[in-house]
């Protein structure tokens, strides 16, 4: 291969780039330390969206003995927009299915909230996504997250070089809170799961409609300030049908037959990241993540329930993040 | 006028007291004229909730940098016939903030590296925070309350920042026709409208030369207020479809069904149903006079 003395200037400056960019990220800027010494995660066997969802559940959570009686519990999906025909939501029937285990397992109240990050019409995506009907058959109380209360607060990870964010008090004050993703892969963070998720706590009241700020202070880095913040306790992710390829709004769908359960966000996203066939290592929030919020090593990830099997193919992903797809794995196929 | 709150202003839930600037800025557009004692103290609060700088901060206790509602407060007060040195200072914080893509370094770097969403950061308008690009619904008060202002008094760098405003948001049209936030096309993928902020984005064209742009995205309202039935979203398409002469007795019958069968605690909400109400009575609070 020949190079010319452009192309060496131009990779020698990249590489520098990325070597300081990977050296600011290495960092410690975190005040908060919640890595257990192992992480437990559930991978659940899910056909369909169906009323069993509730039966598939139940089984599952019993895997964690979670204590959840006097507790109030809040269960954040991940609720973009409603496009019919798309599978951009976390599936209401998931949804609905975990506010009725957490009541059985004994939780004082079970709340969904969302602040989606470009509707600004929340009431129209629960309209029109069916949640508004589910919920109502539940007599579950849903929070607009854009428009809770705000309580600044000062944040727990400084990657971002934020102080502080203003947040929604229904978050801050939630014994337990429950991120539920939709897995999906993301054109500018390479992956949506539960760590990005939380997102959607940051209230769109102060931040706008999308929350601008986060892309400028850099996703990843928002991420983790994010999650230092406001701790996620428990993961519910519907990888039932995932997205691929342009995602978060315009990708494909992608069946899995799967939900993922665990005690650690971190856990959890490597392990869909590993069943997307994409090697979570190479996603800068869940390897910066695995130093303070969770693990993200198999040796310390108790799999409860199957085990993980990658796809015959990986996830389609935009150009600038096919260097997720793990090495060694098998092409994708057009 | 029950969740009025004792300091003048409104919040967004009616379960809090946290006072924030958009209800209150609807609120006081919603109110009727003989309500003269709230509409007094809503003009109070977001006399008092004025940054030093002349912007408006989205809640009161929020910081001192301005935000993407200072055109929708200062249009309320406008038309409440608020005029001084408060609005003269809101309207020159309008005439110096801009989208973070009209300054050359992001402007490059929109231009050379960062392409997947399809814009041209020439043309800009209001962010929603200091630091961060244009977008839609700030971009779309901003003009609102500019084309109010110059009613009231011609200046050259209002008029620059109108057309600028103007621009972007035709830059930024989804292709079916109509706005989203402000993302048209990422990645090559057309991305869809929202009916809400379509509204609004029409209401500040209003007396533009006719073009396409307004053509094609009022069909687009149309055709997607047939199945709208959230009442935030429909008040908005009632408001902007009447401020364009399209028939919309239907759609405000639909919205008088929707909000007697549903609890609204949403005030921002239940200020755009009850100007899109009120509008059933000849009276739209968007139909004003300005010029372009």
């Amino acid at each position: 291969m020949k190079l010319d003395r452009r192309t060496l200037l131009t990779a020698s400056l990249g590489l520098a780039a990325g070597a300081s960019t990977t050296a600011l990220l290495n960092r410690p800027k975190y005040h908060v330390t919640r890595r257990q010494p192992r992480s437990r995660v559930a991978i659940l066997r899910a056909e369909s969206y169906s009323r069993h969802l509730g039966t598939i559940l139940r089984s599952g959570l019993e895997l964690f003995h979670l204590d959840l009686r006097g507790k109030s519990v809040l269960l954040k999906p991940n609720l973009v927009d409603y496009i019919p025909g798309s599978h951009i939501n976390t599936h209401p029937l998931l949804v609905c299915a975990a506010v009725e285990c957490f009541r059985r397992l004994g939780a004082k109240n079970v709340l969904v909230g969302e602040g989606p990050g470009h509707q600004r019409d929340t009431e129209l995506v629960l309209l029109e996504s069916g949640f508004r009907e589910e919920l109502r058959q539940l007599k579950a109380p849903f929070v607009d997250l854009n428009r809770d209360e705000l309580i600044v607060t000062p944040l727990r990870a400084t990657y971002t070089g934020m102080k502080q964010l203003w947040l929604p008090r229904t978050a801050l004050e939630a014994d337990f809170v429950v991120s539920m993703p939709k897995v999906k892969t993301h054109h500018w963070s390479g992956v949506t799961l539960s760590m990005k998720n939380m997102f959607g706590v940051v209230p769109g009241a102060k931040y706008g409609w999308p929350k601008n700020i986060l892309h400028w202070k850099g996703i990843q880095e928002s991420i983790l300030d994010v999650c230092a913040t406001v701790p996620v306790h428990f993961v519910i992710a519907d990888a039932i049908v995932a997205m691929e390829g342009n995602g978060p709004l315009s990708g494909h769908p992608r069946p899995l037959n799967r939900i993922v359960l665990a005690d650690d966000p971190v856990a959890a996203d490597a392990t869909c990241a590993r069943i997307m066939g994409l090697d979570p290592t190479r996603i800068t929030h869940i390897r910066v993540g695995a130093e303070f919020l969770g693990n993200v090593s198999t040796e310390r990830i108790d799999q409860l329930a199957d085990v993980v099997s990658p796809p015959a193919s990986p996830f389609d992903v935009v150009p600038e993040f096919q260097y997720l797809w793990v090495t060694g794995s098998a092409q994708r196929v057009s | 006028m029950k969740r009025q709150l004792p300091g003048g202003g409104w919040p967004f839930s009616g379960d809090t007291a946290q006072t924030a600037v958009e209800p209150t800025a609807l609120a006081l557009l919603a109110l009727p004229s003989s309500s003269v004692r709230e509409r007094d103290a809503a003009i109070g609060f977001l006399i008092r909730t004025q940054n030093p700088n002349g912007s408006w901060p989205p809640f009161r206790g929020d910081d001192e940098g301005g935000s993407g509602l200072t055109g929708l407060a200062l249009y309320a007060l406008t038309c409440c016939c608020v005029e001084g040195t408060m609005t003269s200072r809101a309207v020159q914080w309008l005439i110096e903030s801009r989208g973070w893509e009209s300054h050359w370094p992001w402007k490059w770097k929109f231009r050379i590296s960062d392409r997947h969403v399809r814009f041209n950061p020439d043309k800009f308008g209001w962010p929603w925070m200091v630091e961060t690009v244009s977008w839609v619904v700030p971009t779309a008060y901003s003009i609102l309350a500019l084309k109010h202002f110059r009613g009231i008094s011609q200046q050259d760098p209002v008029q620059f920042r109108i057309r600028r405003g103007v621009e972007m948001l035709y830059d930024r049209i989804c292709p079916e026709g109509g706005w989203n936030a402000g993302n048209g096309i990422v990645y090559g993928f057309s991305l869809a409208p929202h009916p809400d902020t379509t509204a609004l984005a029409l209401l500040s064209l209003l007396n533009e030369p006719p073009n396409d742009f307004i053509t094609t995205s009022l069909g687009w309202l149309e055709r997607r207020a047939e199945t709208c039935f959230a009442p935030w979203s429909l008040a908005w398409t009632i408001l902007a479809l009447d401020t364009f002469g399209r028939p919309t007795a239907l759609l405000t019958d639909r919205l008088s069904s929707v909000v007697d069968n549903a609890e609204v605690n949403d005030c921002a909400t239940l200020a755009v149903v009850s100007l899109a109400l009120r509008r059933a009575t000849g009276d739209n609070a968007f139909r004003v006079p300005h010029e372009t």
